[in-house]
């Protein structure tokens, strides 16, 4: 009833400038997320794709996806687990800290956490060399594998610990009153109600995986995948229509993913209904698992640790590996190309507000009447299935010919729109949250439908508003897959000179400019902290 | 005199259901009218469709012979009070109070003195600066009751207000409202599901059930005489007797013969009902009255104001209240006493 009722308001309340204002959502939406995916399906013949099984080095790269995908995945997984259960239960110690180490590879720009570990367990690396005068090669599968975990665990983490936190502890104290030992409980009743998040977190985990660039093109080496596959096509050859065959098939597992997880295991979480009213301390951690999963965490937030530490460190070492008396030459180095780091902040904020904008008025639109509001909702969150070099390429297929073409707005269009799913499900989230017969207290005043966007939605979701500008720029000016493809003459972004940098091999003024994007992240965190008093999380993917 | 608010023929529909059907309502300008049934009844939509939430699939609604079917929700003059109050959060009191003020772009002075009444009024002087989440429950009601008030309505509206206050709390902020009503001589509209706020402080009640109006009347009217079973049924307590009527002024339900009043119905199956305090208990059987039965106690409930017992007597179990029955308890065989012109005669179903 409740539905139905809501339904006749809205027709109520529709008014001219509402049908305009849809127009105009679905219209922006249908150029900037359609089109391009639309131009990269399209841009090879039909032979071209029927020529793919023929191709020794594609299938090489589809079948050494696949491999990263699951081996990175079950571990990133299993730390994210471990990381998970360290911070959702009362007797862990230490859940604090595991909670804010977690934190830190997400806010890291995609291609550090590669970076660092070719400074730290690289042929002159810190830990390989100098500590145990080891001559270690990183780059290759297992390299790429070692830092897809540290890179992806926390996102496994951030869905798991949710869905365990869900978890009653009336459940689990009832079952011990019922006779199950500590370690019975666990495994019968708060990781068998974890299932379901436990599953969406290997497919959260999978996709950003398959669509790892950053770090794959720095750690990878030799060893050819889709993501990158995409840009050497591009970048050496000067082959659009290979680029675009590649990317079309990175498409296949990343969306099929992502459909999965959003029609099939979001739909089977059992524990999201409870609200968080009563806070029962939850039975004690078996002893055997208390310490594996500390054990395993100790670990893995010493390699984030390392992380930091490798970046920051190499900024201020003469020469690394070989001389390791501080310097601050690299940042003067670093300092000659601070402008690269305007530009990065300019249309990071270009992309943030674009993103901001366009997510709040898109939930708003899409709990109108229009029949075609389902249309904007899938489209809203289908970059979210996107990977960034498809968007990346996409983009040069559909704009670089056009007006915009090779300006700084193809590439803030592009950050902008890839990064819409976060913002616009934040919101539309946020809206679900308010009260529906607050909007008809409006009405029933006198309030028409765009007043009532003014009056009561923005004013109750300037949160929701802030938060998309910063998680979009943050990511924006930490990207890279698609900054790769889309960098404009005379517009170079900080990412794209570090990158360049670090394949030069010129590590010094890569850590020192990468810690100054570190920073510009660190104080964009804080003044969001600042102006809505939470903590942005930025889950950082290709 | 051309009622304030005509409700006429109207029917809505959701999908298959139908949660008005054919309902026709007349409110009086200054009147209190309370819509009175269980979840589902219709009564909400009713109150809805009058407010312009919803567009009825037939029918139509009046305003002083206006016809207002097609005006949207918000150019109705039809302030309501919702039953979660839906106060805007990001606004303080005074904001809240003048946001409708501030759509009819009411002059700024203006605006502050109409709010300021409208809080003396309603007793929140002094609070105008909180927000809402500053207020108790009870405030934030008095915030939403300002806030409808203010723009002086054609007709108030009220959705279940009191449903989210405690006990005494609803008892007292239920006559504030009906004496607020009284004093502004207001149209009210006003929907509830608890039979006994809506005695309390309606002229008029229309009981629904199943999408239509059951009876309209006043709560005396209502409550003594029930115009069928749901009614009764819904609407306090009672003791029901399938019978027959057997002569003028005679009813037979099984193995009783009861003197009914004169003139009640003159033939056929009738349905009896009793109110639990219209029955009287004896120790011993009282001298010369018609209709009394010798029972047995069963179980019994004191509840303060009065005991209920519930009596075994001619094959069937009754439920009788005692008023006042201080520490008096009683126990075994008894006599039911029932005057006859406290019987009320339902044509069976």
């Amino acid at each position: 009833m409740a539905v139905a009722r809501w339904g006749e308001l809205r027709r109520h309340a529709a008014d001219p400038w509402l049908l305009i204002t849809f127009a105009g959502a679905a219209a922006a939406l249908a150029i900037f997320v359609l089109y391009p995916a639309f131009r990269v399906l399209v841009y090879p013949a039909w032979q071209d794709y029927l020529a793919i099984p023929r191709s020794l080095r594609w299938l090489q790269a589809a079948r050494n996806s696949l491999v990263m995908m699951v081996i990175s995945t079950v571990t990133a997984t299993f730390v994210g687990l471990a990381f998970a259960f360290a911070t959702t239960r009362a007797d862990m110690p230490g859940r604090r800290f595991f909670r804010s180490v977690a934190m830190l590879p997400l806010f890291a720009p995609p291609f550090m956490v590669a970076f660092a570990y070719i400074l730290m367990f690289g042929r002159q690396g810190l830990v390989t060399k100098s500590l145990f005068g080891l001559s270690a090669n990183i780059f290759g599968w297992h390299g790429l594998w070692l830092v897809q975990t540290i890179a992806f665990f926390p996102l496994a983490m951030l869905i798991i610990a949710g869905v365990l936190d869900a978890v009653n502890p009336s459940l689990e104290h009832a079952a011990r009153n019922l006779g199950a030992d500590e370690w019975t409980v666990v495994r019968t009743i708060s990781l068998a109600l974890a299932r379901p998040g436990i599953t969406g977190a290997m497919l959260v985990v999978a996709i950003s995986v398959l669509a790892d660039f950053g770090n794959a093109v720095i750690i990878a080496g030799g060893f050819p995948l889709l993501a990158t596959e995409a840009w050497f096509r591009m970048e050496g050859m000067g082959d659009l229509k290979g680029a675009a065959l590649v990317v079309a098939m990175l498409l296949v597992p990343t969306a099929g993913l992502f459909l999965l997880e959003r029609f099939w295991v979001s739909r089977r979480v059992y524990t999201a209904v409870t609200g968080r009213g009563s806070r029962i301390e939850r039975p004690a951690t078996p002893g055997f698992l208390k310490w594996t999963v500390l054990a395993v965490c100790a670990l893995a937030s010493l390699l984030v640790f390392l992380v930091y530490f490798g970046v920051i460190a190499g900024a201020f070492t003469t020469v690394w590996g070989r001389d390791w008396s501080l310097t601050l030459d690299h940042w003067h180095l670093a300092a000659d190309r601070i402008a690269s780091l305007w530009v990065s902040v300019k249309i990071g904020a270009l992309a943030g507000l674009i993103t901001g904008a366009v997510s709040v008025l898109v939930a708003f639109l899409t709990t109108r009447p229009f029949q075609l509001r389902h249309a904007l909702d899938f489209l809203a969150v289908l970059p979210g299935a996107l990977p960034g070099v498809f968007v990346g390429v996409g983009y040069v297929l559909a704009f670089n010919t056009t007006i915009i073409g090779g300006t700084m707005w193809t590439l803030a269009a592009a950050l902008a729109f890839w990064h819409l799913p976060m913002g616009y499900q934040a919101a539309a989230a946020r809206f679900k949250q308010i009260e529906r017969s607050i909007e008809e207290a409006a009405v029933n005043l006198g309030a028409t439908g765009l007043r009532v966007l003014r009056d009561v939605y923005l004013p109750l979701l300037v949160r929701a508003l802030v938060e998309a500008f910063a998680v979009s720029f943050i990511r924006a000016v930490t990207n890279v897959s698609i900054v790769i493809f889309l960098i404009a003459p005379g517009q170079v972004v900080a990412t794209f000179v570090i990158l360049n940098m670090i394949q030069n091999n010129i590590w010094g003024a890569a850590a020192a400019l990468t810690t100054m994007l570190l920073l510009l992240t660190f104080v964009a965190i804080g003044l969001t902290w600042l102006s809505v008093g939470r903590i942005v999380r930025s889950p950082g993917v290709g | 005199m051309e009622p304030h608010v005509r409700v006429d023929r109207i029917t809505k529909r959701f999908g298959r259901t139908v949660a008005v059907d054919g309902v026709s309502l007349d409110v009086d300008e200054g009147s209190f009218t309370t819509l009175l049934g269980p979840s589902g009844c219709g009564k909400t939509t009713l109150l809805r469709t009058v407010a312009g939430f919803y567009r009825p699939d037939a029918g139509d609604v009046f305003i002083r012979g206006v016809r207002i079917t097609d005006v949207p929700a918000h150019r109705r003059n039809t302030a309501m009070v919702f039953q979660e109050y839906a106060l805007f959060p990001h606004m303080t009191v005074a904001e809240n109070v003048g946001y409708g003020l501030r759509l009819r772009r009411v002059p700024a002075a203006e605006a502050a003195q109409r709010s300021r009444q409208v809080l003396e009024l309603v007793g929140l002087v002094g609070q105008e600066q909180k927000f809402p989440h500053q207020l108790s429950g009870g405030q934030q009601q008095r915030v939403a009751l300002a806030r409808a008030l203010v723009v002086e309505p054609e007709v108030l509206l009220l959705d279940e207000p009191l449903s989210n206050l405690d006990a005494k709390l609803r008892i007292r902020v239920r006559s504030e409202i009906r004496g607020l009503q009284q004093q502004l001589g207001k149209t009210t509209v006003y929907v509830t599901h608890d039979q006994e706020e809506a005695l309390a402080i309606s002229d008029r009640i229309a009981v629904m059930d199943r999408g239509r109006i059951q009876q309209l009347g006043t709560p005396l009217a209502i409550y003594h005489h029930p115009a069928n079973r749901f009614v009764a049924d819904f609407v306090g307590l009672a003791n029901f007797l399938e019978g027959e009527v057997s002569g003028p002024g005679q009813v037979r339900a099984g193995p009783v013969m009861l003197a009914v009043p004169d003139g009640a119905r003159a033939a056929g199956p009738v349905t009896i009902v009793l109110r639990p305090e219209a029955i009287r208990l004896h120790a011993q059987a009282p001298a010369g009255a018609p209709n009394v039965l010798r029972g047995r106690i069963t179980a019994m409930s004191f509840l303060g104001t009065l005991a209920r017992y519930w009596v075994d007597a001619a094959g069937r179990q009754w439920t009788v209240d005692v008023p006042s029955p201080g520490e008096a308890v009683m126990r075994g065989e008894v006599f039911l006493e029932i005057p006859r012109e406290r019987i009320h005669l339902l044509a069976a179903d």
